[in-house]
């Protein structure tokens, strides 16, 4: 197996991305490598699945080789993974038409497929870090590529990412060192003071990949900065793909987490604060994309929760949510960038009435928006279900919590396809028309997948995720099919009319749709902490700059004391010393004598010290 | 073969001198550079030191000759800077009948400095030390401007003290041991060495050789002394003759004739810093290329001073070393003086600036002096002081050592504000016209910067060969 298709996944869209690199704004070719490159890669993808085997290429130093393990897991993001390049390369398509940057954000895009494919495949955690890092590259390239003020958005998120990515640099260190290799498939540590210190770094590596909190900030500011498909690509699909299944690994093969560790509360805890703390700011958002991109770190806190319960029916619904939220938030990004490219704004106070307009698009919001909040029998609900029932099984508080943000989550949805889709036209809104057919086909194609994951739940999940956590995990266990609990059914059937029930009377009182949840937005205990909220005072991104800049001025204060000694001290004493030998030598040959016999006195005295 | 190094330069002078005229000019400085060439082959090449029938010379001048390591290293760093003072006087030297004599007093100067380094016998040691201040003297004055004459008049009242110094020490020294020789008075030193006579003897010699080698406090002479000289001589006088007629003889005494002594290593070490000290500060605000590089001088046989000053074979051997990259790399920066003085009419450094690009090998080599000089790798100038500094260290004198350690910082300011001031920035408009210097002094600075890179970069080589049989003098 010298170069076999396992290799060819990284260096193929590696290829690509060099070409379109180089081809420059040449119309149209970027865009045909783009896709050519994705479906290849897809092709690629279908191919790997079901097969296993390694590849393995010496390289640098003994013991460092670029090994490469193609099995069930891997496999699988991998497929997923490139079914949303290919689907936002053919979006981008008239999307990013006549945009200055296509070919970059072509080239970024293949790239970003290459390390993530990379990251997937890789069985050596130097090699995962590698690609690990090559993602915050392209990271940053994509949402710097959208306008000066990008540049800001995505200087944030290279430091919070960054900063992240070296947490698990250093845990990477720390597991290699514990256990003696760097080999993935070798490393079973047990959770002791070490072993617990390179957990927390590795799982900050993954979360912050993923976009949960407190690793989250630089997401809302992307969603306005950046390119769409950015945002339908890393943020959304391929981040949320790749920070859950390094959490899996972390949580399943590295470290074995059970139940009873004290790590499965702290990963629950940061579940349900990520969940209910990004709906809450989702709720109030009065921006089409500002407000998805608080639920795409909200929905990772069902993922690290589920996870983080270390039961299986936990385990396999996060994962589950994993591919689901990927699908459904990608497809929402994509009616965002409809909606953005005919009516030109995603403010939603100069949108509403598009419906009528955008059947299509409006058509696959309403799958998709029903599927986020979880309505039967979509894809949501089977894995919110699950992970329901192993939360409820660890504490009733989490589980409360979870459903707390359901109840948000449809809340927000009702009221963003009210005020986007429905209610009055405005005048400017007049000649809006359907989207192009290149970005309505991965639309639809999301829409179906998630009715088909939800109708027929056991194609996914016992193809793609049960397999994941393997049989001997999941003894006589199988979430396929309907939810076994019932009652919890029943409760969040109740927890989601409720949200219809509050949409309803909140528009009735205040009049519009965008409007619905003005109640509490303004609430007297939470008007001043959405304030602050949006002024960015619990951005820990915020706290950490100003500590830096205090830490900057001390800094500079010493630099000033510092330079003072260098630039007026020691010139100023040594040009005055200097002043002092230049004027003694003036030329006065008595004063010679008279030195040279003080200091021969001195020599005697000296000599005869001793007699 | 020593007495040679004697006769041969003393032959040639009276050859010179018995022809006069035309002819002499003629041939002069051909002479004088091949007596300065076959002193660096007769030391470099080992079977010239073994040149026959010389024995019947040794027992015809009978003065007990005698030449260990230092010797050797002294008679090529004189060879090596006569053959530079030949090439930068045979560039600058304004007046033809000038050259007879001026190559004349560089014949006798030669004469003179052989016979400091290889005698063994404390009064012949002063004769020739005064033999060669008073060739210093009249090289200084050999111009006869008005700032040369008052330069050689104050080093000759200075030097004076000195005189007086080490006559009435040497007049002490036969007293106690009844005579002078070095083995006679080191004898003497080691059984008496306690008696006051003995040791007001050896406080006036060594305050003597501090006049003559330009130590602080004993250095007012030295500035007005080297930047009045001719340029030919200001090198020949800053590379190697205040070294021959000071700080060998220190080096001398306190290797071969005093006894370990910890009241002199004390006065060294204290005037070897106070001379860092000054010199480095005093060249600090100098207005003059040449009177910065006198200074610099001074602070560079504080250097010296200071490894003598260790007490150990180390230090000893570094503070030889040091002399000898001191005589290369501080002739190569007077070399460069001249260059910019006889292409600008000046040394004044408010009238100079951005030559680097009229002159590019001057202001090269002058790059390369003043890095070694300043201590900065791959250079001689880094191992010497580094081996000062090491030697001050294990001698556990740590703060001298920290002290030699940062006043380096000085040097490398002062000498890069003088090589800023001169070479680098926008070339003055004045000084467009400005050609590179004649062939004859850009050889003398291509070679002395090929040395003085070459030491330093062979230096694992030179340790072997070069530093560890100078620790083992005596």
């Amino acid at each position: 197996m010298s170069l076999s298709f396992i290799g060819l996944l990284v260096l193929l869209p590696a290829a690509a991305a060099v070409a379109a690199f180089a081809v420059g704004r040449a119309r149209g070719v970027a865009e045909a490598l783009g896709v050519l490159a994705t479906a290849a890669n897809l092709a690629l993808a279908i191919f790997a699945f079901g097969r296993s085997g390694t590849w393995t290429v010496p390289w640098a130093a003994p013991g460092l080789e670029l090994s490469l393990r193609l099995y069930h897991t891997s496999a699988f993001v991998l497929l997923a993974a490139a079914a949303f390049s290919a689907a936002v390369a053919l979006y981008s398509i008239r999307f990013l038409a006549a945009k200055r940057f296509r070919h970059l954000f072509y080239g970024f895009l293949l790239l970003s497929l290459a390390f993530v494919n990379g990251a997937v495949l890789a069985d050596h955690l130097v090699v995962l870090l590698f690609c690990w890092e090559g993602l915050l590259g392209t990271l940053f390239g994509m949402i710097a590529i959208g306008s000066r003020r990008a540049f800001r958005t995505a200087t944030k998120a290279f430091i919070i990412v960054g900063v992240a990515d070296l947490c698990m640099l250093f845990g990477i260190a720390l597991v290699g060192s514990q256990a003696g290799t760097l080999v993935m498939s070798r490393i079973h540590l047990p959770l002791d003071s070490m072993g617990a210190l390179a957990m927390i770094l590795l799982t900050i590596g993954a979360i912050s990949k993923a976009g949960s909190m407190p690793f989250h900030s630089w997401i809302p500011n992307a969603a306005m900065d950046a390119p769409l498909p950015f945002m339908a690509f890393m943020p959304a699909s391929l981040e949320k793909l790749l920070g859950i299944y390094f959490l899996s690994r972390i949580t399943l093969d590295l470290f074995a987490l059970r139940p009873e560790s004290w790590a499965s509360p702290l990963l629950m805890t940061v579940g349900a604060i990520t969940i209910l703390f990004a709906v809450m700011m989702a709720l109030v958002q009065k921006d089409y994309k500002r407000l998805l991109s608080y639920h795409a770190i909200s929905q990772v806190g069902y993922m690290v929760l589920g996870i983080g319960t270390a039961v299986p029916a936990g385990i396999v619904g996060g994962i589950f949510h994993m591919i689901n939220n990927a699908l459904y938030k990608s497809g929402l990004f994509f009616t965002a960038g409809s909606v953005e490219k005919e009516a030109g704004t995603t403010d939603l106070t100069r949108l509403g009435g598009l419906g009528r307009r955008m059947p299509v698009t409006f058509a696959c919001f309403l799958v998709m928006a029903a599927a986020i909040s979880g309505v039967p029998p979509l894809n949501g609900f089977f894995s919110k279900e699950l992970v329901y029932d192993a939360a409820l099984e660890r504490s009733v508080y989490l589980y409360l919590a979870a459903l707390l943000g359901s109840f948000f989550t449809a809340a927000s949805f009702l009221k963003l396809g009210h005020a986007a889709f429905l209610g009055p036209r405005s005048p400017e809104n007049d000649r809006v028309k359907e989207a192009p057919v290149s970005m309505l086909v991965p639309m639809i194609a999301i829409a179906a997948t998630c009715v088909l994951f939800g109708v027929w739940n056991a194609f996914p999940l016992r193809q793609l995720v049960q397999p994941v956590l393997g049989g001997w995990r999941l003894p006589g266990h199988d979430f396929a099919g309907w939810p076994a609990n019932q009652l919890l059914v029943l409760v969040t059937l109740v927890v989601l009319a409720g949200a219809v029930l509050n949409h309803v009377m909140g528009s009735r009182a205040f009049g519009s749709g965008l409007a619905a949840v003005d109640h509490i937005h303004y609430a007297p205990s939470l008007k001043g902490i959405y304030a602050k909220a949006e002024r960015g005072a619990f951005d820990p991104y915020n706290w950490g700059t100003a500590a830096v800049r205090l830490f900057a001025v001390a800094a500079w204060k010493v630099d000033r004391a510092i330079d003072w000694v260098y630039d007026r001290l020691s010139p100023g004493a040594s040009g005055w010393l200097g002043q002092q030998v230049r004027d003694a030598g003036d030329g006065s040959y008595p004063r010679y004598i008279a030195w040279s016999l003080v200091g021969a006195l001195v020599v005697f005295i000296v000599l005869n010290r001793a007699g | 073969m020593l007495p040679l190094f004697l006769l041969v330069p003393f032959v040639s002078l009276l050859i010179l001198n018995m022809l006069r005229g035309r002819a002499a000019r003629r041939i002069a400085f051909t002479l004088v550079s091949v007596v300065a060439l076959g002193q660096i082959v007769a030391v470099l090449w080992p079977p010239a030191r073994d040149l026959p029938a010389t024995e019947p010379l040794s027992a015809f001048l009978a003065l007990g000759l005698h030449s260990d390591s230092l010797s050797q290293v002294l008679l090529l760093s004189i060879g090596i800077v006569v053959m530079a003072a030949v090439a930068v006087g045979r560039a600058t030297l304004s007046y033809d009948k000038h050259r007879v004599n001026f190559v004349s007093v560089l014949l006798l100067s030669l004469a003179a400095m052989n016979g400091t380094v290889l005698l063994s016998d404390m009064f012949s040691l002063y004769v020739f030390v005064e033999v060669t201040s008073v060739c210093s003297f009249t090289l200084v004055a050999f111009d006869r401007t008005r700032d040369s004459l008052e330069g050689a008049f104050k080093y000759l009242i200075v030097s004076v003290v000195a005189t007086v110094l080490m006559l009435v020490s040497v007049g002490l020294l036969l007293l106690v041991a009844g005579g002078t020789s070095f083995d006679a008075v080191a004898n003497a030193l080691r059984n008496g060495g306690a008696s006051p006579l003995a040791r007001t003897a050896v406080a006036a010699f060594v305050c003597g050789l501090f006049v003559k080698g330009g130590v602080v406090p004993f250095h007012g002479w030295l500035p007005g002394a080297y930047s009045t000289a001719p340029p030919s001589a200001s090198v020949l006088l800053a590379g190697i003759m205040t070294k021959v007629s000071g700080v060998y003889g220190l080096i001398r005494l306190t290797v071969s004739v005093f006894p370990p002594n910890a009241e002199l290593n004390w006065v060294l070490l204290l005037a070897g810093a106070v001379s860092i000290a000054v010199g480095a500060f005093g060249a600090l605000r100098q207005t003059d290329m040449k009177w910065l590089l006198s200074y610099s001088s001074i602070s560079q046989v504080g250097y010296i001073v200071l490894g003598l000053g260790c007490g150990t074979p180390l230090g000893v051997a570094a503070a030889i070393l040091h002399l000898f990259n001191h005589a290369i790399f501080k002739s190569l920066l007077f070399i460069n003086a001249a260059a910019v003085e006889q292409r600008t009419g000046t040394t004044n450094m408010r009238l100079l600036g951005g030559l680097g690009s009229r002159m590019p090998t001057t202001s090269l080599t002058s790059t390369i002096a003043v890095l070694s000089t300043a201590g900065i790798p791959p250079f001689s100038g880094f191992w010497s002081k580094l081996v000062i500094v090491i030697a001050l260290w294990q001698s556990q004198h740590y703060a001298y050592a920290a002290f030699a350690a940062m006043l380096s910082v000085v040097t490398l300011t002062y000498l890069l504000t003088m090589q800023r001031r001169v070479f680098f920035g926008k070339t003055a408009a004045h000084l467009l016209e400005t050609r590179e210097a004649r062939l004859g002094l850009v050889l003398p600075e291509v070679a002395l910067a090929l040395v003085t890179t070459a030491v330093g970069v062979l230096f694992p080589w030179i340790v072997g060969t070069f530093l560890f049989p100078l620790g083992g003098i005596r």
